[in-house]
């Protein structure tokens, strides 16, 4: 049937076809519907009035490594019961950032930040603010499973313990993990090593940890790249629970991920400076249904449809 | 329109463009579109000629040309179908292939109804020769015709603009539409009721090729823009 076609509209040729000079040409939809005043592409007030309150608000955040630049001016507002991507590619800065909001990058050194990163309107990076307590409330699950070695009880059980939890801890435990959808599978080796668990199994009792301290941010760096593609639907499936109790902001690579789970979408982009500095920038932040059909940027469209990055 | 975009920032960073080949298979699509587009406004050209010149001798040429344009669409509709699949298309390449679904619908009923005009002349042995009439028809013919055309054109260029103002072009075949029935109206003891009620139905059909071509041509505006032209509500005989 292919073979068909081309004989009825001549076979591909290397030149440039209409569709690729068009989309090349075309400058974004932010310029485009700059001309057109008719055609509104902007979110309009009524869902703004409906929007979830913001719990996290970032602004003008700008990262340092020492002299590095890590990322700049990245201003956004992350909102309750909602699951935000930050997606860019490789050196965007988007990890970066993602660990900004529980003082993670407290642990490097040479890092130090400028701007604002407000949680219920207090700044994470004020002067009595305990970056443990900061990661109580912030809770992070990384890129590969890493639970302690230890029983699948006591990983559970180790947060809430040190943070002086005064409940019954068989209930927390067993409440933690069938909020982490993970208790029909585990009820009966409490006891084991964690060890024993498959990877996609070890990671949803990462996530189990992380809200066992009942946090209200999860903070989750690409938390299904090690992950077999049914364990990956089980841990998106997780997440759209999650966001009933919880706010949730994930680095994702994976952009289909970041379509099928999340409610906004935070594009970021390098940028390469004279001396070939990269910094990462937030390019366009918007509904992930706007962002993944009607992009305003050109930046945001080459990438998400695979044709730079 | 450029000067938030001077120049793509990839060409900046010299990094590779990515993805020819599902660029090349995009654009087969649009062009298989422009085909059977073109074969279509060539049918609705030649139905045309049998109803206003009564040449009964194309009717069966009319229908023929039909087959072709069924085949290329519903090799169109596949390929679509299976690059939705397997691509995981977004932003505008999604735009692309919603309209193209969309396009190739439109295009279809659009060639349908150009047999329907040849076989309803065939069926009454041609129409009785009115001048008025006939005028009239041969004007609804081009005017459908052309804003068919444009839409054609709209998918070969890509260009946005035609289907912005595509809305105007079919004001005027609806005029000549209101027009046309109005004349069979005034005239329907001479030319007879049947006559009249068949020569209205080839009016519909033709005033329809035209709508097609209107949604044809705002689907490209949508690909290029994310958003429809507005469309004002269309007069109370559609």
């Amino acid at each position: 049937m292919v073979n068909e076609m081309n004989d009825t509209v001549g076979a591909a040729t290397h030149e440039p076809s209409a569709y690729e000079r068009a989309r090349r040409d075309l400058p974004g939809l932010a310029a485009k519907t700059e001309a057109l005043p008719d055609t509104a592409v902007a979110p309009t007030a009524s869902e703004a009035d409906n929007a979830n309150p913001v719990i996290l608000n970032v602004e003008n955040l700008n990262v340092y490594y020492g002299d590095f630049h890590a990322v700049k001016d990245v201003s956004l507002p992350f909102r309750q019961n909602e699951i935000t991507a930050l997606i860019g590619p490789s050196g965007c800065g988007k990890s970066t950032v993602l660990r900004t909001f529980n003082r993670m990058n407290d642990l490097i050194e040479s890092a130090r930040i400028e701007g604002k990163v407000e949680y219920h309107g207090v700044d994470l990076y004020g002067k009595n603010v305990d970056p443990v307590e900061v990661r109580r409330h912030v809770g992070m699950v990384f890129q590969k499973p890493n639970p302690f070695p230890k029983s699948i009880y006591d990983n559970i059980s180790f947060g809430p313990k040190i943070g002086g939890f005064k409940g019954n801890m068989d209930d927390l435990v067993e409440e933690t993990l069938h909020k982490a959808a993970l208790w029909e599978e585990v009820k009966d080796k409490l006891n084991e090593s964690a060890y024993a668990l498959s990877g996609g199994q070890q990671q949803r009792l990462c996530i189990a940890r992380a809200i066992a301290t009942s946090p209200d941010v999860l903070l989750m760096d690409e938390p299904a790249s090690a992950l077999d593609p049914i364990a990956t639907l089980r841990i998106e499936e997780l997440m759209y629970e999650l966001k009933r109790d919880y706010s949730i902001i994930i680095v994702t690579h994976n952009m289909q991920q970041a379509a099928r789970v999340s409610d906004r979408t935070a594009f970021f982009s390098v940028e390469v400076g004279e001396r070939g500095q990269r910094t990462g920038r937030l390019v366009e932040f918007n509904e992930t249904s706007k962002i993944f059909t009607t992009p305003m940027e050109q930046e945001t469209e080459d990438y998400i449809t695979g044709r730079f990055g | 329109m450029t000067t938030l975009h001077p120049e793509p920032a990839h060409e900046q960073k010299g990094e590779i463009e990515l993805r020819h080949h599902f660029d090349d298979e995009l654009d087969e699509l649009r062009r298989g579109l422009v085909e059977m587009l073109s074969l279509v406004a060539e049918n609705t050209r030649r139905s045309g000629e049998v109803v206003v010149e009564n040449r009964l001798d194309l009717v069966d040429a009319v229908i023929d040309a039909d087959d072709p344009i069924d085949k290329i669409c519903r090799n169109l509709e596949h390929r679509t179908f299976e690059i939705l699949a397997l691509q995981q298309p977004v932003a505008s390449d999604l735009r692309f292939l919603v309209a193209m679904t969309r396009a190739l619908y439109e295009a279809e009923r659009s060639g349908d109804l150009a047999v329907n005009i040849a076989k309803r002349t065939a069926a009454q042995n041609g129409f009785p020769q009115h001048p008025q009439i006939q005028g009239l028809l041969a004007r609804l013919v081009d005017e459908s015709a052309k804003v068919f055309e444009s839409a054609v054109e709209a998918v070969a260029t890509l260009d946005p603009e035609i289907g912005m103002g595509a809305e105007e072009a079919d004001d005027i075949v609806d005029t000549i539409t209101e027009r046309f029935f109005g004349n069979i109206h005034a005239h329907s003891q001479e030319i007879g009721l049947e006559c009249a009620v068949e020569l209205s139905h080839v009016g519909r059909f033709l005033e329809r090729i035209a709508d097609h071509g209107v949604n044809i041509a705002q689907n490209i505006t949508y690909v290029m823009t994310g958003s429809f032209p507005d469309t004002e509500p269309s007069s109370p005989s559609s």
